[in-house]
């Protein structure tokens, strides 16, 4: 009975948590992103533009929901949903720090703690493309359709090289269970020091799984009007951004978690936070990138993802797996 | 139980749907409903491994390559089938294949899993269980399939290999 309060509890907190997250990281991206372009982003709303989150939210909530007329009605209104269910569904199974004791008894800080976690994570968010192809094939609007075809593409390539990143990790920490593998790094060091191409590798396909710059093709505003969201407004636009930015912070949060030592940190801060500066600082990377480079090309994007970091990653993993089982 | 019947009834609605729905994209998605309420059910068999590849492999990713074709062609017009370039290739594929099956069968009554012998170690359906089981004991069968699945892709390069023209000389042009 109290476990599954606890169960209620912890998801409505995580949601809390990552709906606020999403809300403040996307003021903080359009207030650096002013900063790199010398200007000075949202400042109005509130002291150092704080409300703006709240006002853009209640413009979204408040405007119209609008549909073509030659679009598929069920698929339209439930691609969005897939989308931002996908985006949540995956941060159930990530470790946000060490199990805390409190009123007698033992809270573990992830919703789930599956032996198989990292491969439940890999599932849900493989779900995600869902939301962006059915979503522009919906619209009936050859720019939404090509939006969706191109995420479609773009998103298995680069799931591949992310799947064969991670594995080294794996191998490393002898189990797919998240908190182990974070207590695998307490003992041996954190495994971004034996593994800093495949980590390099995952942030890449990181940032072109998010769909943001240099890999926004779906989305490219200079070809594709908007891509798969073009004809999508109010509350349903709002969903697939928010995907977005949730996306951001859960793939920056199992980066921290494989790689980067995930709540592990010096005893002076408590677990949580250091799990969220490293989030954090990640996420600030995220949003340099793309203050920093243009958009990729389609095909160079393609070549870039089959011919460059799939093959890397699969000579890392084979290598890892020699040395794992004593060959090397 | 109750899980059970809710999960079985919606895996047979999709499988359903599939074959009833009109627009091809409804029935890729009704497709993707009955995979994951498979999956679903793999779970409540304990063979969470099974599941979480289901969900991986059939719903992340072949379903999607699916949509992306699906999507891809409805939205221009039909054309006719290709004319074959190999030919006779489909009674010679039929024949081969009914083999394969049949060796497949043979292979399963000769060589059972040796769960089937031994009964089910404790640690059955998570991954270490599954590993221990299909790269041990059960080595057989990763060979084979892995067998057909590189069949599989060489045939996918022999029936797209660039087809053979002609080319028409190029004519000298004078200029003048």
């Amino acid at each position: 009975m109290i476990g599954n309060v606890l169960l209620v509890v912890k998801i409505l907190v995580l949601i809390a948590i990552l709906m606020t997250g999403f809300a403040y990281t996307m003021l903080v991206e359009r207030r650096f992103l002013g900063f790199f372009q010398l200007r000075l982003g949202p400042n109005r709303v509130g002291p150092g533009g704080l409300l703006q989150p709240l006002a853009d939210g209640l413009k979204m909530a408040l405007k119209e929901d609008l549909m073509p007329n030659g679009a598929d009605p069920m698929v339209y209104r439930i691609a969005p949903v897939l989308s931002l269910f996908a985006a949540l569904s995956v941060d159930a199974v990530i470790p946000f720090g060490a199990p805390i004791h409190l009123f007698g008894q033992t809270i573990n800080l992830d919703i789930a703690n599956p032996s198989i976690g990292l491969l439940i994570a890999f599932a849900f968010s493989s779900l995600g493309i869902y939301g962006l192809v059915l979503g522009g094939w919906a619209s009936q609007n050859k720019y939404s359709l090509l939006g969706g075809i191109r995420a479609s593409a773009q998103m298995i390539s680069y799931e591949l090289a992310m799947g064969l990143s991670v594995l080294g990790v794996l191998m490393m920490a002898g189990t797919a269970n998240l908190e182990h593998i974070v207590y695998a790094q307490q003992a041996r060091g954190w495994f971004i020091i034996p593994q800093v191409i495949p980590f390099v590798i995952y942030f890449i396909t990181a940032i072109a799984e998010t769909n943001r710059t240099p890999f926004d093709l779906p989305e490219a505003e200079s070809e594709l009007v908007a891509g798969y969201h073009t004809e999508y407004s109010g509350i349903r636009f709002a969903m697939y951004i928010i995907a977005e930015y949730i996306n951001m912070l859960t793939v920056s949060g199992l980066a921290v978690t494989l790689f980067l030592g995930g709540w592990l940190g010096p005893s002076f801060l408590p677990p949580i936070l250091w799990f969220v500066i490293k989030v954090a600082l990640l996420v600030f990377v995220f949003i340099w990138i793309r203050a920093t480079y243009p958009r990729f090309r389609y095909d160079k994007l393609m070549s870039f993802g089959w011919k460059v970091l799939l093959p890397i990653s699969f000579l890392y993993f084979l290598g890892t797996a020699a040395f794992v089982s004593g060959l090397l | 139980m109750t899980a059970f019947i809710i999960l079985a009834i919606l895996a047979i609605v999709g499988a359903l749907g599939v074959v009833v729905a009109r627009q091809p994209v409804h029935s890729a998605l009704f497709l993707v409903a009955n995979i994951l309420s498979l999956a679903i059910l793999y779970l409540l068999l304990s063979a969470e491994f099974l599941a979480v590849a289901q969900v991986i492999v059939y719903a992340g990713a072949i379903m999607v390559l699916f949509l992306f074709v699906v999507t891809l062609l409805t939205a221009g017009k039909e054309e006719g089938e290709p004319k074959e370039q190999l030919e006779g290739q489909r009674w010679i594929a039929g024949v081969l294949a009914v083999g394969v099956g049949i060796a497949l069968a043979v292979l399963a009554i000769h060589h059972p899993g040796r769960a089937i012998a031994s009964g089910l170690p404790h640690n059955f359906g998570n991954l270490h269980g599954m590993g221990l089981l299909l790269w041990g004991p059960d080595f057989l069968y990763v060979g084979a399939i892995a067998l057909m699945l590189v069949t599989a892709a060489i045939g996918v390069l022999v029936l797209n290999r660039p087809v053979r023209r002609q080319a028409p000389r190029p004519q000298r042009r004078n200029e003048a």
